[in-house]
Protein backbone atom coordinates (compact mmCIF):
# COMPACT_ATOMS: atom_id res chain seq x y z
CA UNK A 1 0.00 0.00 0.00
CA UNK A 2 1.12 3.45 -0.34
CA UNK A 3 2.42 5.89 2.20
CA UNK A 4 1.06 6.33 5.81
CA UNK A 5 -1.35 8.94 5.96
CA UNK A 6 -2.67 10.53 9.70
CA UNK A 7 -3.26 8.29 12.39
CA UNK A 8 -5.97 9.08 14.52
CA UNK A 9 -6.79 6.18 17.39
CA UNK A 10 -9.93 6.66 18.90
CA UNK A 11 -11.02 5.93 22.30
CA UNK A 12 -14.36 4.87 23.52
CA UNK A 13 -16.04 7.96 25.28
CA UNK A 14 -18.74 8.22 28.02
CA UNK A 15 -19.74 10.89 30.31
CA UNK A 16 -16.66 10.48 31.78
CA UNK A 17 -14.94 13.41 31.44
CA UNK A 18 -18.50 15.52 32.48
CA UNK A 19 -18.61 13.86 35.82
CA UNK A 20 -14.72 14.90 36.19
CA UNK A 21 -15.78 18.71 35.13
CA UNK A 22 -19.01 18.69 38.02
CA UNK A 23 -16.63 17.20 40.63
CA UNK A 24 -14.13 19.78 40.07
CA UNK A 25 -17.05 22.20 40.48
CA UNK A 26 -18.10 21.03 43.82
CA UNK A 27 -14.57 20.86 44.83
CA UNK A 28 -13.88 24.71 43.55
CA UNK A 29 -15.88 26.34 47.04
CA UNK A 30 -14.47 24.21 49.44
CA UNK A 31 -10.88 25.15 47.91
CA UNK A 32 -11.68 28.62 47.74
CA UNK A 33 -13.14 28.42 52.14
CA UNK A 34 -9.71 26.64 52.71
CA UNK A 35 -7.66 29.58 51.24
CA UNK A 36 -9.32 31.77 52.31
CA UNK A 37 -9.50 30.57 56.08
CA UNK A 38 -5.50 29.75 55.93
CA UNK A 39 -4.85 33.84 54.90
CA UNK A 40 -6.97 34.79 58.13
CA UNK A 41 -4.48 32.51 60.29
CA UNK A 42 -1.81 34.31 58.49
CA UNK A 43 -2.98 37.60 58.65
CA UNK A 44 -4.02 36.78 62.83
CA UNK A 45 -7.27 37.82 62.14
CA UNK A 46 -6.31 41.71 63.35
CA UNK A 47 -8.35 44.08 61.07
CA UNK A 48 -11.19 42.79 59.03
CA UNK A 49 -12.55 40.73 61.31
CA UNK A 50 -16.25 40.99 60.78
CA UNK A 51 -16.22 41.42 56.46
CA UNK A 52 -13.83 38.06 57.13
CA UNK A 53 -16.87 35.97 59.00
CA UNK A 54 -19.18 37.59 56.72
CA UNK A 55 -17.56 36.44 53.80
CA UNK A 56 -16.90 32.82 55.22
CA UNK A 57 -20.62 32.69 55.86
CA UNK A 58 -21.30 33.52 52.50
CA UNK A 59 -18.94 31.00 51.16
CA UNK A 60 -20.41 28.38 53.45
CA UNK A 61 -23.80 29.30 52.39
CA UNK A 62 -22.92 28.63 48.71
CA UNK A 63 -21.22 25.71 49.12
CA UNK A 64 -24.29 24.34 51.36
CA UNK A 65 -26.55 25.24 48.20
CA UNK A 66 -24.47 24.08 45.67
CA UNK A 67 -24.38 20.30 47.11
CA UNK A 68 -28.10 19.50 45.90
CA UNK A 69 -27.56 20.56 42.59
CA UNK A 70 -24.26 19.05 42.37
CA UNK A 71 -25.81 15.61 43.93
CA UNK A 72 -28.60 15.90 41.39
CA UNK A 73 -25.94 16.98 38.04
CA UNK A 74 -24.25 13.62 38.73
CA UNK A 75 -27.42 11.70 39.04
CA UNK A 76 -28.52 13.30 35.96
CA UNK A 77 -25.73 12.32 34.09
CA UNK A 78 -25.44 8.52 35.40
CA UNK A 79 -29.14 8.95 34.03
CA UNK A 80 -27.89 9.75 30.48
CA UNK A 81 -24.68 7.36 30.75
CA UNK A 82 -27.58 4.93 30.78
CA UNK A 83 -29.69 5.98 28.44
CA UNK A 84 -27.09 6.08 26.20
CA UNK A 85 -25.89 2.51 26.43
CA UNK A 86 -29.76 1.82 26.20
CA UNK A 87 -29.18 3.55 23.01
CA UNK A 88 -26.74 1.91 21.35
CA UNK A 89 -28.04 -1.19 22.29
CA UNK A 90 -31.33 -0.30 20.70
CA UNK A 91 -28.74 0.71 17.53
CA UNK A 92 -27.39 -2.38 17.39
CA UNK A 93 -30.33 -4.27 17.22
CA UNK A 94 -31.73 -2.22 14.82
CA UNK A 95 -28.52 -2.74 12.55
CA UNK A 96 -28.38 -6.40 13.34
CA UNK A 97 -32.75 -6.60 11.97
CA UNK A 98 -31.49 -4.47 8.61
CA UNK A 99 -28.18 -6.87 7.87
CA UNK A 100 -30.12 -9.64 8.97
CA UNK A 101 -31.50 -9.39 5.03
CA UNK A 102 -27.93 -9.68 3.89
CA UNK A 103 -27.13 -12.19 5.99
CA UNK A 104 -30.08 -14.43 5.58
CA UNK A 105 -29.54 -14.72 1.68
CA UNK A 106 -25.95 -16.26 2.54
CA UNK A 107 -27.43 -18.46 4.61
CA UNK A 108 -30.51 -19.80 2.64
CA UNK A 109 -27.67 -20.70 0.35
CA UNK A 110 -26.16 -22.70 2.85
CA UNK A 111 -28.98 -24.43 4.25
CA UNK A 112 -30.09 -25.03 0.32
CA UNK A 113 -26.81 -27.61 -0.13
CA UNK A 114 -27.76 -30.12 2.82
CA UNK A 115 -31.62 -29.71 1.55
CA UNK A 116 -30.65 -30.49 -2.33
CA UNK A 117 -28.56 -33.69 -0.50
CA UNK A 118 -31.65 -34.72 1.51
CA UNK A 119 -34.01 -34.38 -1.63
CA UNK A 120 -31.57 -36.62 -3.83
CA UNK A 121 -31.42 -38.95 -1.24
CA UNK A 122 -35.18 -39.32 -0.84
CA UNK A 123 -35.40 -39.18 -4.21
CA UNK A 124 -33.32 -42.43 -4.61
CA UNK A 125 -34.93 -44.40 -2.12
CA UNK A 126 -37.97 -43.70 -4.25
CA UNK A 127 -35.91 -44.92 -7.17
CA UNK A 128 -35.25 -47.85 -5.26
CA UNK A 129 -38.32 -48.36 -4.00
CA UNK A 130 -40.31 -48.23 -7.18
CA UNK A 131 -37.72 -50.09 -9.35
CA UNK A 132 -38.85 -53.63 -10.34
CA UNK A 133 -36.40 -56.49 -9.33
CA UNK A 134 -33.03 -56.04 -9.26
CA UNK A 135 -30.88 -57.17 -6.22
CA UNK A 136 -33.32 -56.91 -3.04
CA UNK A 137 -30.68 -57.35 -0.58
CA UNK A 138 -28.27 -54.69 -2.31
CA UNK A 139 -31.27 -51.97 -2.85
CA UNK A 140 -31.31 -52.13 1.53
CA UNK A 141 -28.07 -51.30 1.54
CA UNK A 142 -28.45 -48.46 -0.82
CA UNK A 143 -31.40 -47.64 1.32
CA UNK A 144 -29.47 -47.62 4.36
CA UNK A 145 -26.77 -45.54 3.07
CA UNK A 146 -29.46 -42.88 1.91
CA UNK A 147 -31.44 -42.69 5.40
CA UNK A 148 -28.15 -42.24 6.96
CA UNK A 149 -26.91 -39.45 4.89
CA UNK A 150 -30.62 -37.73 5.36
CA UNK A 151 -29.89 -37.87 9.11
CA UNK A 152 -26.61 -36.27 8.42
CA UNK A 153 -27.70 -33.40 6.53
CA UNK A 154 -30.53 -32.97 9.18
CA UNK A 155 -27.56 -32.59 11.53
CA UNK A 156 -26.12 -30.10 9.31
CA UNK A 157 -28.98 -28.07 8.72
CA UNK A 158 -29.48 -27.78 12.02
CA UNK A 159 -26.52 -26.49 12.99
CA UNK A 160 -27.22 -23.64 10.04
CA UNK A 161 -30.76 -22.76 11.62
CA UNK A 162 -28.79 -22.32 14.51
CA UNK A 163 -26.29 -20.02 13.75
CA UNK A 164 -29.50 -17.79 12.05
CA UNK A 165 -30.93 -18.01 15.56
CA UNK A 166 -27.51 -16.83 17.46
CA UNK A 167 -26.98 -14.15 15.35
CA UNK A 168 -30.31 -12.68 16.10
CA UNK A 169 -30.13 -12.93 19.77
CA UNK A 170 -29.40 -10.79 22.25
CA UNK A 171 -25.96 -9.73 22.15
CA UNK A 172 -25.16 -10.23 25.96
CA UNK A 173 -23.43 -13.18 25.63
CA UNK A 174 -20.77 -14.47 27.86
CA UNK A 175 -17.33 -13.30 27.08
CA UNK A 176 -15.75 -16.24 24.65
CA UNK A 177 -12.11 -17.27 23.03
CA UNK A 178 -12.46 -15.78 19.55
CA UNK A 179 -10.19 -16.84 17.03
CA UNK A 180 -9.95 -13.94 14.90
CA UNK A 181 -8.55 -15.46 12.11
CA UNK A 182 -11.64 -18.17 11.94
CA UNK A 183 -14.07 -15.30 12.48
CA UNK A 184 -12.50 -13.11 10.08
CA UNK A 185 -12.37 -16.19 7.10
CA UNK A 186 -15.72 -16.91 8.15
CA UNK A 187 -17.18 -13.14 7.61
CA UNK A 188 -15.31 -13.59 4.47
CA UNK A 189 -17.45 -15.65 3.10
CA UNK A 190 -20.86 -14.25 4.16
CA UNK A 191 -19.65 -11.48 1.94
CA UNK A 192 -18.67 -14.29 -0.94
CA UNK A 193 -21.24 -13.12 -3.23
CA UNK A 194 -20.07 -9.23 -2.73
CA UNK A 195 -16.81 -10.18 -3.86
CA UNK A 196 -18.01 -11.78 -7.01
CA UNK A 197 -19.69 -8.75 -7.88
CA UNK A 198 -16.93 -6.82 -8.01
CA UNK A 199 -13.77 -7.04 -8.99
CA UNK A 200 -12.14 -7.31 -5.41
CA UNK A 201 -8.84 -8.80 -4.88
CA UNK A 202 -8.35 -10.52 -1.53
CA UNK A 203 -5.13 -10.93 0.55
CA UNK A 204 -5.03 -12.41 3.63
CA UNK A 205 -1.65 -11.60 6.10
CA UNK A 206 -2.78 -14.05 8.78
CA UNK A 207 -0.68 -14.71 12.00
CA UNK A 208 0.94 -17.98 12.05
CA UNK A 209 -0.41 -18.34 15.67
CA UNK A 210 -4.15 -17.29 15.61
CA UNK A 211 -4.29 -14.55 17.71
CA UNK A 212 -7.22 -15.04 20.21
CA UNK A 213 -9.22 -12.57 21.60
CA UNK A 214 -12.14 -12.64 24.49
CA UNK A 215 -15.61 -11.37 23.06
CA UNK A 216 -19.06 -12.40 21.73
CA UNK A 217 -18.76 -13.56 18.13
CA UNK A 218 -21.86 -12.64 17.00
CA UNK A 219 -20.62 -9.04 18.13
CA UNK A 220 -17.32 -8.98 16.53
CA UNK A 221 -18.33 -11.00 13.53
CA UNK A 222 -20.99 -7.92 13.34
CA UNK A 223 -18.03 -5.14 13.75
CA UNK A 224 -15.87 -7.25 10.75
CA UNK A 225 -18.86 -7.44 8.92
CA UNK A 226 -19.50 -3.65 9.31
CA UNK A 227 -15.69 -2.95 8.26
CA UNK A 228 -15.72 -5.01 5.32
CA UNK A 229 -18.94 -4.16 3.99
CA UNK A 230 -17.45 -0.03 4.36
CA UNK A 231 -14.16 -1.09 2.52
CA UNK A 232 -16.19 -3.12 -0.53
CA UNK A 233 -18.24 0.45 -0.97
CA UNK A 234 -15.14 2.72 -0.51
CA UNK A 235 -13.71 0.45 -3.50
CA UNK A 236 -16.84 0.69 -5.66
CA UNK A 237 -17.47 -0.38 -9.37
CA UNK A 238 -14.11 -0.35 -10.13
CA UNK A 239 -12.80 -2.64 -7.22
CA UNK A 240 -8.95 -3.12 -5.66
CA UNK A 241 -7.90 -5.00 -3.17
CA UNK A 242 -9.05 -5.64 0.02
CA UNK A 243 -6.21 -6.65 2.74
CA UNK A 244 -7.01 -8.97 6.20
CA UNK A 245 -4.50 -9.49 8.22
CA UNK A 246 -3.89 -10.55 11.88
CA UNK A 247 -1.13 -10.15 14.88
CA UNK A 248 -0.72 -10.54 18.47
CA UNK A 249 1.64 -8.78 20.24
CA UNK A 250 2.23 -9.00 24.28
CA UNK A 251 -1.43 -8.28 25.52
CA UNK A 252 -2.95 -7.00 22.68
CA UNK A 253 -4.55 -8.99 19.40
CA UNK A 254 -5.33 -7.32 16.65
CA UNK A 255 -7.19 -7.82 12.98
CA UNK A 256 -7.39 -5.15 10.13
CA UNK A 257 -8.92 -4.44 7.10
CA UNK A 258 -7.52 -2.61 4.17
CA UNK A 259 -8.81 -1.33 1.21
CA UNK A 260 -7.37 0.84 -1.99
CA UNK A 261 -10.41 2.83 -2.28
CA UNK A 262 -11.28 6.50 -2.13
CA UNK A 263 -9.70 6.77 1.37
CA UNK A 264 -11.03 9.54 4.00
CA UNK A 265 -10.68 13.02 4.00
CA UNK A 266 -8.80 14.54 6.65
CA UNK A 267 -12.41 16.37 7.58
CA UNK A 268 -14.21 13.62 8.61
CA UNK A 269 -11.82 11.89 10.22
CA UNK A 270 -13.51 13.23 13.57
CA UNK A 271 -16.75 12.79 12.47
CA UNK A 272 -16.53 9.04 11.49
CA UNK A 273 -17.60 7.52 14.27
CA UNK A 274 -20.58 9.63 15.42
CA UNK A 275 -23.65 7.83 14.67
CA UNK A 276 -25.41 8.42 11.76
CA UNK A 277 -22.43 10.25 9.97
CA UNK A 278 -22.00 8.92 6.37
CA UNK A 279 -20.91 10.20 2.81
CA UNK A 280 -23.32 7.79 1.06
CA UNK A 281 -26.35 8.65 -0.52
CA UNK A 282 -30.03 8.04 1.02
CA UNK A 283 -30.81 4.24 0.94
CA UNK A 284 -27.23 3.46 0.49
CA UNK A 285 -26.09 4.13 4.32
CA UNK A 286 -26.99 4.74 7.52
CA UNK A 287 -24.04 6.20 9.50
CA UNK A 288 -24.12 3.08 12.08
CA UNK A 289 -21.76 0.74 10.99
CA UNK A 290 -19.11 2.40 12.29
CA UNK A 291 -20.17 3.91 15.75
CA UNK A 292 -22.14 0.54 16.47
CA UNK A 293 -18.04 -1.14 15.80
CA UNK A 294 -16.73 1.56 18.03
CA UNK A 295 -19.22 0.89 20.96
CA UNK A 296 -18.61 -3.33 20.79
CA UNK A 297 -15.17 -2.41 20.93
CA UNK A 298 -14.81 -0.26 23.66
CA UNK A 299 -17.66 -2.32 25.87
CA UNK A 300 -14.87 -5.61 24.83
CA UNK A 301 -12.04 -2.75 26.24
CA UNK A 302 -10.48 -2.01 23.12
CA UNK A 303 -10.26 0.25 20.23
CA UNK A 304 -9.94 0.91 16.38
CA UNK A 305 -7.61 2.83 14.70
CA UNK A 306 -8.06 4.07 11.24
CA UNK A 307 -5.04 5.04 9.03
CA UNK A 308 -5.96 6.60 5.33
CA UNK A 309 -4.47 8.34 2.91
CA UNK A 310 -7.41 10.33 1.26
CA UNK A 311 -7.70 8.68 -2.55
CA UNK A 312 -5.24 5.63 -1.73
CA UNK A 313 -6.91 3.93 0.45
CA UNK A 314 -8.14 2.90 4.34
CA UNK A 315 -7.05 0.82 6.91
CA UNK A 316 -9.24 0.24 9.61
CA UNK A 317 -7.70 -1.62 12.97
CA UNK A 318 -9.49 -3.39 15.78
CA UNK A 319 -7.29 -4.04 18.59
CA UNK A 320 -8.71 -6.15 21.41
CA UNK A 321 -7.07 -7.06 24.61
CA UNK A 322 -5.57 -10.76 23.99
CA UNK A 323 -7.42 -13.48 25.92
CA UNK A 324 -3.93 -15.33 27.48
CA UNK A 325 -3.24 -14.99 31.00
CA UNK A 326 -0.06 -16.09 30.14
CA UNK A 327 2.33 -13.10 28.74
CA UNK A 328 3.54 -14.03 25.59
CA UNK A 329 7.36 -13.73 24.47
CA UNK A 330 7.54 -11.85 20.98
CA UNK A 331 9.21 -14.95 19.15
CA UNK A 332 9.00 -18.15 20.56
CA UNK A 333 9.91 -20.33 17.36
CA UNK A 334 6.48 -21.39 16.78
CA UNK A 335 6.54 -23.97 20.01
CA UNK A 336 3.36 -22.69 21.22
CA UNK A 337 0.33 -24.45 22.53
CA UNK A 338 -2.90 -24.43 21.01
CA UNK A 339 -4.98 -22.14 22.15
CA UNK A 340 -9.24 -22.49 22.89
CA UNK A 341 -10.56 -21.41 19.73
CA UNK A 342 -14.54 -20.28 19.42
CA UNK A 343 -16.49 -21.59 16.50
CA UNK A 344 -18.12 -18.83 14.59
CA UNK B 1 -31.05 -41.36 -30.58
CA UNK B 2 -27.66 -41.40 -28.45
CA UNK B 3 -26.59 -41.54 -24.88
CA UNK B 4 -26.35 -37.94 -23.17
CA UNK B 5 -22.54 -37.44 -21.65
CA UNK B 6 -23.73 -35.73 -18.97
CA UNK B 7 -20.61 -34.12 -16.43
CA UNK B 8 -22.13 -33.06 -13.23
CA UNK B 9 -19.75 -30.56 -11.13
CA UNK B 10 -20.10 -29.37 -7.59
CA UNK B 11 -18.39 -29.58 -4.41
CA UNK B 12 -21.21 -31.46 -2.40
CA UNK B 13 -19.54 -34.89 -3.05
CA UNK B 14 -22.81 -36.61 -1.96
CA UNK B 15 -25.01 -34.47 -3.80
CA UNK B 16 -22.41 -35.77 -7.07
CA UNK B 17 -22.93 -39.46 -6.14
CA UNK B 18 -26.68 -39.59 -5.60
CA UNK B 19 -27.99 -37.25 -7.77
CA UNK B 20 -25.33 -39.52 -10.50
CA UNK B 21 -27.08 -42.48 -9.80
CA UNK B 22 -30.28 -41.26 -10.16
CA UNK B 23 -29.98 -39.48 -13.74
CA UNK B 24 -27.87 -42.75 -14.44
CA UNK B 25 -31.28 -44.37 -13.67
CA UNK B 26 -32.04 -43.04 -16.06
CA UNK B 27 -30.70 -43.46 -19.06
CA UNK B 28 -27.64 -40.58 -19.21
CA UNK B 29 -24.00 -41.33 -18.48
CA UNK B 30 -23.03 -39.47 -15.71
CA UNK B 31 -19.74 -38.79 -14.63
CA UNK B 32 -19.14 -36.27 -11.42
CA UNK B 33 -16.45 -34.13 -9.84
CA UNK B 34 -15.93 -31.73 -7.05
CA UNK B 35 -14.15 -28.36 -8.77
CA UNK B 36 -14.36 -26.37 -11.69
CA UNK B 37 -10.43 -27.16 -12.33
CA UNK B 38 -11.11 -30.44 -12.34
CA UNK B 39 -14.17 -30.71 -14.46
CA UNK B 40 -12.11 -28.33 -17.33
CA UNK B 41 -9.60 -31.06 -17.24
CA UNK B 42 -12.32 -33.82 -18.04
CA UNK B 43 -13.78 -31.80 -20.34
CA UNK B 44 -10.18 -31.72 -22.27
CA UNK B 45 -10.19 -35.84 -21.63
CA UNK B 46 -13.70 -36.78 -22.91
CA UNK B 47 -16.13 -35.29 -25.28
CA UNK B 48 -19.48 -34.43 -22.80
CA UNK B 49 -22.52 -33.00 -24.21
CA UNK B 50 -24.24 -30.99 -21.27
CA UNK B 51 -22.21 -29.92 -17.75
CA UNK B 52 -24.56 -29.25 -14.91
CA UNK B 53 -22.44 -26.89 -12.82
CA UNK B 54 -22.53 -25.32 -9.37
CA UNK B 55 -21.95 -21.95 -9.05
CA UNK B 56 -20.95 -22.18 -5.64
CA UNK B 57 -17.94 -23.68 -5.46
CA UNK B 58 -14.63 -23.04 -3.10
CA UNK B 59 -11.47 -22.22 -5.66
CA UNK B 60 -12.68 -21.54 -9.23
CA UNK B 61 -16.41 -20.79 -8.91
CA UNK B 62 -19.14 -21.80 -11.04
CA UNK B 63 -19.43 -18.80 -13.31
CA UNK B 64 -15.52 -18.43 -13.49
CA UNK B 65 -15.45 -22.23 -14.60
CA UNK B 66 -18.45 -21.45 -17.37
CA UNK B 67 -16.16 -18.73 -18.84
CA UNK B 68 -13.55 -21.17 -19.54
CA UNK B 69 -15.74 -23.83 -20.92
CA UNK B 70 -17.12 -21.11 -22.97
CA UNK B 71 -13.59 -20.60 -24.55
CA UNK B 72 -11.97 -24.03 -25.25
CA UNK B 73 -15.78 -25.85 -25.98
CA UNK B 74 -18.06 -23.39 -26.72
CA UNK B 75 -20.66 -26.18 -27.74
CA UNK B 76 -20.54 -27.83 -24.68
CA UNK B 77 -24.03 -26.95 -23.05
CA UNK B 78 -23.90 -25.65 -19.32
CA UNK B 79 -26.39 -25.77 -17.06
CA UNK B 80 -25.90 -23.31 -13.52
CA UNK B 81 -26.76 -25.25 -10.64
CA UNK B 82 -27.35 -22.36 -7.33
CA UNK B 83 -28.42 -22.58 -3.90
CA UNK B 84 -30.09 -19.22 -4.09
CA UNK B 85 -32.71 -17.54 -6.36
CA UNK B 86 -30.24 -14.87 -7.37
CA UNK B 87 -31.43 -13.13 -10.19
CA UNK B 88 -27.99 -11.47 -10.41
CA UNK B 89 -26.47 -14.58 -11.17
CA UNK B 90 -28.75 -16.30 -13.32
CA UNK B 91 -28.47 -13.30 -15.77
CA UNK B 92 -24.70 -12.88 -15.53
CA UNK B 93 -24.87 -17.16 -16.16
CA UNK B 94 -27.12 -16.44 -19.42
CA UNK B 95 -25.01 -13.66 -20.60
CA UNK B 96 -21.77 -16.17 -20.38
CA UNK B 97 -23.39 -18.38 -22.36
CA UNK B 98 -25.13 -21.23 -20.10
CA UNK B 99 -28.03 -22.95 -21.47
CA UNK B 100 -30.37 -22.56 -18.55
CA UNK B 101 -30.50 -22.47 -14.84
CA UNK B 102 -31.22 -24.68 -11.94
CA UNK B 103 -32.62 -24.22 -8.20
CA UNK B 104 -30.93 -26.38 -5.94
CA UNK B 105 -32.72 -28.58 -4.16
CA UNK B 106 -34.30 -29.59 -8.05
CA UNK B 107 -37.18 -31.93 -8.80
CA UNK B 108 -35.36 -34.72 -10.64
CA UNK B 109 -38.05 -34.74 -13.74
CA UNK B 110 -36.88 -30.64 -14.33
CA UNK B 111 -33.08 -31.83 -13.85
CA UNK B 112 -33.91 -34.56 -16.95
CA UNK B 113 -36.38 -32.19 -19.00
CA UNK B 114 -33.40 -29.28 -18.91
CA UNK B 115 -30.47 -31.62 -19.70
CA UNK B 116 -32.32 -33.28 -22.88
CA UNK B 117 -33.69 -29.93 -24.07
CA UNK B 118 -29.56 -28.36 -23.51
CA UNK B 119 -28.83 -31.24 -25.58
CA UNK B 120 -31.23 -30.72 -27.93
CA UNK B 121 -30.17 -27.57 -28.64
CA UNK B 122 -26.23 -28.83 -28.92
CA UNK B 123 -27.36 -30.89 -31.08
CA UNK B 124 -28.98 -28.12 -33.47
CA UNK B 125 -26.08 -25.85 -33.16
CA UNK B 126 -23.68 -28.46 -34.15
CA UNK B 127 -26.08 -28.41 -37.32
N1 LIG C 1 -12.97 2.06 4.35
C1 LIG C 1 -13.44 3.32 4.19
N2 LIG C 1 -12.94 4.12 3.22
C2 LIG C 1 -13.43 5.38 3.06
N3 LIG C 1 -14.40 5.92 3.81
C3 LIG C 1 -14.92 5.18 4.80
C4 LIG C 1 -14.48 3.85 5.05
N4 LIG C 1 -15.20 3.36 6.08
C5 LIG C 1 -16.04 4.34 6.47
N5 LIG C 1 -15.90 5.44 5.69
C6 LIG C 1 -16.64 6.70 5.81
O1 LIG C 1 -17.25 6.75 7.07
C7 LIG C 1 -18.65 6.93 6.94
C8 LIG C 1 -19.35 6.27 8.08
O2 LIG C 1 -19.22 4.87 8.00
P1 LIG C 1 -20.30 3.96 8.72
O3 LIG C 1 -19.94 2.54 8.50
O4 LIG C 1 -20.45 4.41 10.12
O5 LIG C 1 -21.65 4.32 7.97
P2 LIG C 1 -22.07 3.98 6.47
O6 LIG C 1 -21.19 2.94 5.90
O7 LIG C 1 -22.17 5.26 5.73
O8 LIG C 1 -23.52 3.39 6.67
P3 LIG C 1 -23.92 1.95 7.28
O9 LIG C 1 -22.65 1.32 7.78
O10 LIG C 1 -24.85 2.24 8.38
O11 LIG C 1 -24.53 1.22 6.16
C9 LIG C 1 -18.99 6.40 5.57
O12 LIG C 1 -20.14 6.98 5.02
C10 LIG C 1 -17.74 6.78 4.76
O13 LIG C 1 -17.78 8.13 4.35
MG1 LIG D 1 -20.79 1.07 6.96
Amino acid sequence: MGGRGEIKAIAPVGGRSLRTAVLALAALPALVLLAFALLLALTGGRRPGALAGLLLLALCAVLLASIPLILHLLHRLSAMERQGAAFYHELTRLAKVASLGEVSSSIAHDLNNPLAIMNEEAGWVMDLLQGAGGDERAAREEIRHSVEQIQIQIRRSREITQRILNWARDTDEPAAAVDLNLLLNKTLYLLESDLQRVQVRVVKRLASVPPVAAGSVAELRQVFLNLMKNALDAMGETGGTLTIATSSSPGEVRASIGDTGSGIPPEALPRLFEPFFTTKEEGKGTGLGLAISSWIVGKLGGRIEVESTPGQGAVFTVVLPARTSEAMEPCNGGSHAGHPTAAG
Amino acid sequence: MRVIRLLLVDDEERFVETLGKRLTARGLYVEGTHSGEAALALLQARPFDVVLLDVRMPGMDGIQALREIKKVQPLVQVILLSGNASINTAVEGMRLGAADYLLKPAEIEEVMAKVEEAFEKKRLEEG
